[in-house]
């Protein structure tokens, strides 16, 4: 830059042609205009020291400078910017004159000549702007103009002088450095820039690569993890079935299509007696199944290969199979076919089943020993003698044999609803309770009781027991047990015998005597109450004033009368009752049964029944005791007329007939029209004690039966087609007739 | 026919004045009993009638006028006691002594609780009688 300004300076600085005049003045105007000159160079020297690196401002300031420093109309620049390259045009025109042309046109004009110059035509360096031509002269900016172009213009035409010349071009050229530098300075930004961007940039991204990277180590990682885990699972998987296998007490063992063994564990080489590397690969027909089921083995297998039918497979089946030693034991086996793509694999299950087989004959033995003991403990129940009854501790029956059943009138099944209490009579419950309780608490071991029961019908039924408790086993708690007997009959004799005796003692307070005094009262009172009312009267006739003499005669002959009629009676009925031996003769029934008749006829009237006689004419005789036979016949009577006392609805007959009975019997019937009896109580009338009246002691016909059975005959009893009974009897006539 | 029938011996100023010759009457099935008792209640001082059966007697026309009534308990047909209700049933307020020859308080009681007058037992004197019948025709 020195030098081209020095030679700049220097070719201003060389002396001019001849002119001499001139010379001296042109001399002092033109120090003053070299030194005008150095102070315009120094001070564009000394631009850059205020050059921005603004492009566009560093132009402006440059052309401002020009404009100071040298004489122009307009100072004008278009450059590009190198940033964003876009083209700027600068103008800065002249204060001192006023362009009317305004800069675009200015800019347009300068532009066009640049672009025609740049095509290649010499052209004047001179613009027409509006109505002035105005010189110009271009400086490139850059060293080949590629920064930009700065155009200044002037109307002087000489412009542009030497100096001018001088002054633009290291104007132009300082511009030009400057534009440099800071182009080259932009760009040295622009790269720094760029490469902080880059690296800022690069570093984020290995960043993130470097977190990928992290992350993908930390997963891969895990996975690795886990498949190590998983590998370590299926081990212990493995192992453990491999244990089971080993540890399996049956015997497993595995055969592939061919039949041979490709699997023998532990199990069955303890059980079938060979080692494992001794039989793989064998065929297992020939290890394990006895000889002469292998064929059978063969063909079934065979079949199932061809056919997939089996009638073994997945079906538990017992058999023999062979040992090592020869042996065959009783297995247990299963067949399964292994589910696994490829070629048949089965799998076999075997137990030795020696062990279970002959607990099994041990266990069939003992049951059938315990059915037989059971069968036999069964039938003594079954058929025991007395009942026998089974309740729990509550008394609900657990079981009863036929016996307890028939004297309870239950099946078994309806006892099995009920218990102790429920057939128990109310009398004996109490009784019955209190002992269980005792007996369950061990007070005793057993006890007794005579109690009743009340039958399904309600009857009651006299029982004895025998109660005790079974104690109970581990399977079984304690029961109570009953042995029962039927004691109803005994009772009833007990009772029958009791009451008996009791009749008897009130029996023997009534003599034959008391009956016959009860007798002679009833018969006697009627002539008795009529003597003492005639007395009466009598007396109160002789008392009166006068006395009634002939009323009183007629008293006296009516006491008479009935004091005779009393007599009568009396002797009659000592004889009726008199305890003489019966003595047996020949005697007329018909007669003897006239005789009493008369004799209760008031009786029997009173009781207001009517008494009829039908009494056969041709009467064979009888022998026996008239006494004893009137007995009968009056206690007929008797029971006869009292079987109507109640009957108010028809009339109270009785009828009295005689006839022949079976060629040689003579019978008596005594008919009546009263309640009568039912065929049940037939034969109870005739025994002692049986009574249906309120005050009756039941004798009369027991003694009537014996009286009529000591005459070899017969007495009975029949209920009447209509109302009423009819009472017989029927002796041996006398053989003589 | 006419009740007023006085059978017996004629007027007597000894004569007992209970009856004051009102009717008495006797029904029993027993002959002696008719023949002796109407006998005794004259001297008592009744006009006496006897019948032989309930029956009879309320047939005869008889029943208002008496002013007594001697009834035997156990007869054929109507009883003593059924003729004690019938009388009852129809509004006839005659005092009933009863006699019986049997010994049988349930009857007793029985009649007695049916509004009887008395009870006696044969036999029976005839003190007695006359005791029960002053009673009766007192609380009559």
């Amino acid at each position: 830059m020195t030098n081209f300004v020095s030679a700049g300076l220097v070719a201003v600085l060389q002396p001019r042609p001849p002119d001499m005049n001139a010379r001296v003045e042109d001399s002092a105007q033109e120090i003053k205009r070299l030194q005008r000159c150095i102070n315009d160079l120094v001070s564009l020297l000394a631009l850059p020291a205020i050059w921005s690196s603004e492009p566009s401002e560093m132009v402006a300031l440059l052309l401002e400078a020009l404009l100071r420093t040298v004489s122009l109309d307009f100072a004008w620049a278009r450059l590009t910017d190198p940033v964003s390259e876009t083209v700027i045009e600068i103008l800065r025109p002249s204060e001192s004159r006023q362009l009317k042309p305004i800069p675009k046109e200015i800019g347009e004009v300068v532009g066009d000549w640049l672009k025609r110059r740049e095509v290649g035509s010499q052209l004047p360096p001179k613009i027409q702007l509006g109505s002035e031509n105005l010189s110009i002269f271009p400086v490139p900016l850059g060293v080949e103009g590629e920064i930009g172009i700065i155009v200044v213009a002037s109307e002087r035409p000489d412009f542009p002088t030497q100096i001018e010349n001088l002054l633009l071009s290291v104007a132009t050229n300082q511009a030009s450095i400057g534009l440099r530098e800071a182009a080259l300075l932009r760009e040295q930004k622009r790269i720094a820039n760029e490469l902080d961007r880059r690296v800022a940039e690069r570093t984020a991204e290995l960043a993130a690569t470097n977190e990928e990277l992290r992350l993908e180590i930390v997963e891969r990682k895990l996975a690795e993890e886990r498949l190590r885990q998983e590998e370590q699972e299926l081990k212990r998987s493995e192992s453990h079935k491999a244990t089971i296998l080993d540890s399996s007490p049956d015997c497993v063992v595995a055969m592939d299509h061919e039949g041979c063994i490709t699997e023998f564990n532990p199990a069955a080489e303890r059980t079938f007696g060979h080692r494992r590397k001794d039989v793989l690969g064998r065929r297992l027909a020939d290890v394990i199944i006895p000889p002469s089921l292998r064929e059978k083995h063969h063909t079934g297998f065979a079949r199932y290969l061809t056919t997939g039918k089996s009638t073994i497979l997945a079906r538990r089946q017992e058999m023999t199979a062979l040992c090592a030693d020869g042996r065959e034991i009783p297995v247990e086996l299963t067949i399964t076919r292994i589910p696994q793509d490829g070629p048949l694999a089965f799998t076999g299950h075997i137990r030795d089943i020696t062990e279970r087989k002959r607990s099994e004959d041990a266990l069939r033995s003992a049951h059938a020993q315990v059915v037989q003991s059971e069968e036999q403990w069964r039938s003594v129940f079954e058929n025991s003698a007395v009942g026998v009854a089974l309740a729990d501790l509550n008394g609900r029956l657990i079981a009863a044999n036929p016996v307890f059943q028939k004297m309870l009138g239950y099946t078994e099944d309806e006892l099995q609803q009920l218990s102790f209490i429920d057939i128990t009579h109310e009398d004996h419950i109490e009784e019955n309770r209190s002992l269980i309780g005792e007996l369950l608490g061990g007070k005793f071991r057993q006890f007794q009781i005579e109690k009743q029961y009340r039958r399904k019908d309600g009857q009651p039924v006299w029982a004895r027991n025998n109660v005790s408790v079974v104690p109970g086993t581990d399977r079984m708690p304690r029961f109570l047990m009953a042995l029962s007997e039927d004691i109803t009959q005994h009772k009833l004799s007990e009772e029958a015998l009791g009451k008996a005796r009791a009749e008897l003692a009130k029996v023997a307070n009534i003599t034959s005597l008391g009956v016959l005094t009860a007798a002679i009262a009833h018969e006697v009172n009627q002539p008795l109450s009529g003597i003492i009312t005639n007395a009466g009267t009598c007396m109160r006739m002789l008392s009166a004033d006068p006395p009634n003499l002939e009323g009183a005669r007629e008293t006296v002959r009516r006491t008479i009368r009935d004091g005779n009629r009393a007599s009568d009676v009396i002797m009659r009925l000592r004889k009726l009752y008199s305890k003489k031996e019966p003595s047996p003769e020949p005697m007329d029934l018909n007669e003897a049964t006239r005789e009493v008749t008369a004799l209760s006829l008031t009786d029997i009237q009173r009781s207001g029944a009517i008494l009829r006689h039908d009494l056969a004419d041709d009467l064979p005789p009888v022998i026996g005791d008239r006494v004893q036979l009137q007995q009968v016949i009056l206690n007929l009577l008797r029971n006869g007329a009292d079987a109507m006392s109640t009957i108010d609805d028809r009339p109270r007959e009785l009828l009295v007939r005689t006839e022949r009975h079976e060629q040689s019997q003579v019978r008596l019937s005594v008919k009546d029209s009263g309640v009568g009896f039912t065929p049940q109580t037939a034969e109870k009338i005739f025994e002692a004690f049986y009574t249906t009246k309120r005050d009756g002691m039941g004798i009369g016909l027991s003694i009537s039966r014996s009286i009529i059975e000591a005459h070899q005959g017969r007495i009975w009893a029949i209920p009447n087609d209509g109302p009423g009974a009819t009472f017989s009897f029927a002796i041996p006539c006398n053989p003589i007739a | 026919m006419g009740c007023r029938i006085v059978l017996g011996m004629g007027p007597s100023e000894d004569r007992s004045d209970v009856g004051r010759q009102l009717l008495s009457v006797v029904v029993d099935d027993d002959e002696s009993v008719r023949e002796s008792l109407p006998d005794l209640l004259r001297e008592f001082g009744f006009a006496a009638r006897a019948f032989s059966s309930a029956k009879d007697f309320l047939a005869s026309g008889c029943v208002d006028e008496t002013r007594c009534l001697i009834l035997d308990v156990a007869m054929p047909g109507m009883s003593g006691p059924e003729l004690q209700q019938e009388l009852k049933s129809r509004g006839q307020r005659i005092p009933i002594i009863f006699i019986t020859g049997q010994r049988d308080e349930a009857i007793r009681a029985r009649v007695l609780k049916q509004g009887a007058a008395g009870f006696l037992f044969k036999p029976f004197s005839d003190s007695d009688l006359l005791a029960a019948i002053k009673t009766a025709m007192q609380n009559a």
